[in-house]
């Protein structure tokens, strides 16, 4: 479970995260829309800390994230993190990604987290690439392989910020069903998204963020069959004339 | 007249070899310990440490804007009176490692700051440690960007000792000038250091050039 | 340690310093400019397709690359006068400082020329600017932009490397270190003193490199 409270965040005066208050129960997948630069990045980056936040608390599993004593190891391994631009090590074979933590952070044997990449690779349907190098696949399988590398060390959360912004039209299925699988499986989630099919088909709850504040949040026909903010309507229009 | 004088020359020959050695030595000792210290002064450099940015700035900066002579001098008449006893050869050596250092250390931390920082981030999110992301993931992908320059430099450090003969070190250049006292041909002598020290740096040369281009495509 | 920095010696010294000073300039200045053409000249035989003159321009440039500066003044300083050539010191550390920088600026302006991309010349040629055109508008500007900062990092170079002329017995700045500690034996004032003046030389010309370096690359946008 996830929960943020009374968070707040600055980049120098921008007031980036405002006084944001936040559960998110294991199980659920939440999507989070709004407009660019609202800080929907921003929110997400801060529950494994690759941000930090100045004010209130963010609490992750009962540890609290943003504690000094806060063991982060553990706390990443509980938290895979997919980003809009991949990030994959362009010096590593697929393979390679997706074993370096297990066999860097939780020290398994190289067989060991060769298995378990394997089967990860599996998972988003990809084992006959595991030669490969990541500038030799196409964009949707290199995210489906930095699902994999996020899946890798079995954590308990995923986290997306844009999982398919990057992508061709083309290839953005691949990623969507490889994210749908993780639903059924049970995966808590936070998805930065403006998939509206996605949102609609698999998400509990989507949270609609303007100018660093949470504007709205419910269930997703609620909020696109109607909305309560006039913000949050014009953005949905936009985004379905787009 | 000119055979006479290459007679003598070849006489002496193995003088010449004994200073080619003692380069060699000095050269060897020099680039691997400006090689560790370079990275280490690097990774500082390149850290997000704004007092360690700093200091390493501030020695890369009085590195940079000195000759080595002078640096030559400030180790070995400097520190003695500073009550730091040194032999010519371990201040030779110092000197070096002074100023190698800190110019492999502006390479590799333009090497590690080449690599984008989403790398930082993903390595972040897998967990690792400061010391793994370095190891696993950054300094792989910015030895590409470090390796053509740091050869280069190599090259420059190879012919920066011959500086230390200032300070008695009897190495092919300090060789080549004891002997033109000898023999006063100093076209012959000299061209004879420079072929030896072709020898050695030449072939580097070529090297930062084709790790030039092949790290290009 | 520096409790007993002497600064009245150095105060008293400070004329001898600051002719040293003047003539590390001068040294620098000619030589530059010296250095500056023997690179154009350089470099325009080596990218020219004419063998009997590129060959001999690349190993003029070669043979300079890999030996040392100091071997190079001291084969000047030995060699010359077993010629019949006897020039002063001074011209004598000048030549080579010419002949040393100009192999390595030679390098930087032929790196400058390649470093302007093809599609710039075909775009140039698209547009319907012919070659004068196209070389004072979309060539020259790029190229200077790539070489005029590695130039003025040439210029920090020789200016360091000037320092060596004082084992020839030319009477600059380092020279100046060298006699004060002879006479007085008082290193640490002399060469930090020394170092010191470097340093105000090379931040001026590390100031000028840096804002060159901002002002004139030119990076496509992507
Ligand atoms: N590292 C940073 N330093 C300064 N400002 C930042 C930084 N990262 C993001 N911002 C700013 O914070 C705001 C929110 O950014 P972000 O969370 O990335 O928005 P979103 O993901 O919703 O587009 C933007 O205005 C952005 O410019
Ligand atoms: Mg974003």
């Amino acid at each position: 479970m996830i929960e943020f409270k009374n968070v707040n965040k600055w980049f120098d005066k921008l007031h980036v995260l405002n006084d944001i208050n936040l559960k998110i129960p294991k199980g659920e997948v939440l999507v989070i829309c709004g407009p660019s630069g609202s800080g929907k990045s921003t929110l997400i980056r801060c529950i494994n800390r690759l941000e930090k936040i100045q004010q209130g608390q963010i609490i992750v599993n009962d540890i609290p994230v943003h504690d000094k004593s806060t063991n982060l190891t553990k706390l990443r391994a509980e938290i895979g993190f997919v980003f809009q631009q991949f990030h994959l090590y362009p010096h590593m074979t697929v393979l390679q990604n997706v074993m370096l933590a297990p066999v860097n952070v939780k020290k398994l044997a190289k067989a060991k987290a060769e298995k378990i990449a394997l089967e990860k690779l599996e998972q988003v349907g990809l084992t006959e690439k595991s030669a490969a190098y990541p500038a030799q696949l196409s964009g949707g399988q290199q995210q489906r392989v930095a699902i994999a590398r996020g899946l890798v060390m079995s954590p308990e959360i995923m986290l997306f910020d844009e999982p398919t912004s990057a992508l061709d039209p083309e290839m953005i299925g691949e990623v969507l069903d490889v994210m749908v699988n993780l639903v059924s499986e049970g995966m808590t989630m936070c998805v930065v998204t403006h998939e509206m099919g996605f949102a609609k088909k698999v998400a509990d709850r989507v949270l609609f963020m303007d100018e660093g504040k949470i504007v709205e949040i419910g269930n997703p026909t609620d909020f696109f069959d109607n909305p309560q903010t006039d913000r949050a309507a014009e953005f949905i229009s936009k985004i379905l004339t787009h | 007249m000119i055979s006479f004088y290459f007679g003598r020359l070849m006489e002496i020959f193995p003088f010449f070899l004994k200073g080619l050695w003692m380069t060699s030595k000095i050269a060897f000792i020099s680039l691997v310990t400006c090689t560790l210290i370079g990275f280490i002064l690097g990774i500082f450099r390149s850290s997000d440490s704004t007092i360690l940015k700093r200091l390493v700035g501030v020695y890369v900066a009085f590195v940079r804007g000195t000759p080595f002579v002078v640096q030559i001098f400030i180790v070995f008449f400097i520190l003695p009176e500073w009550g730091i006893q040194l032999e010519a050869f371990t201040a030779a050596l110092l000197a070096m490692a002074i100023m190698g250092s800190a110019f492999i250390c502006e390479i590799v931390a333009g090497g590690i700051n080449s690599i984008p920082k989403g790398q930082w981030e993903a390595a972040t999110s897998s967990g690792l440690n400061g010391i793994q992301k370095l190891r696993l993931v950054i300094i792989p992908q910015a030895m590409k960007v470090i390796l053509p320059p740091l050869v280069g430099q190599y090259v420059l450090l190879i012919k920066d000792t011959s500086v230390v003969s200032v300070i008695g070190i009897m190495e092919l250049t300090r060789v080549g000038w004891v002997t033109v006292v000898r023999i006063p041909e100093g076209l012959m002598v000299f061209t004879l250091v420079g072929f030896l020290y072709f020898i050695i740096s030449y072939p580097l040369i070529l090297l930062s050039n084709y790790l030039e281009k092949r790290m290009a495509a | 340690m520096l409790v007993d920095f002497n600064f009245r010696v150095i105060l008293e010294y400070l004329p001898l310093f600051l002719t040293g000073l003047r003539s590390t300039f001068l040294i620098a200045v000619v030589s530059i400019i010296l250095a500056l053409i023997t690179g154009i000249i350089a470099c325009s035989c080596r990218i020219s397709g004419i063998k009997i003159i590129k060959y001999p321009a690349i190993a003029y440039i070669e043979i300079i690359r890999s030996t040392p500066l100091l071997v190079q003044i001291y084969f000047l300083y030995f060699g010359l006068p077993t010629l019949g050539l006897r020039i002063p010191e001074i011209q004598t550390g000048i030549l080579a400082l010419m002949l040393n920088s100009g192999a390595y600026i030679a390098e930087i302006i032929r790196a400058g020329i390649n470093s302007v991309d093809e599609g710039q010349i075909e775009a140039g040629v698209s547009s319907g600017l012919n070659y004068v055109q196209r070389m004072r508008l979309i060539i020259l500007p790029q190229a200077l932009g790539v070489t005029v900062p590695p130039l003025l990092g040439q210029n920090i170079v020789l200016v360091k490397d000037s320092a060596l002329l004082s084992l020839i017995s030319v009477m600059e700045l380092t020279r100046c270190g060298q006699t004060m500690t002879s006479e007085r034996f008082m290193p640490a004032e002399a060469f930090l003193t020394v170092a010191f003046f470097y340093m105000c030389i090379y931040f001026c010309l590390k100031a000028l490199a840096d804002w060159s370096q901002r002002k004139l690359i030119f990076r496509e946008a992507y």
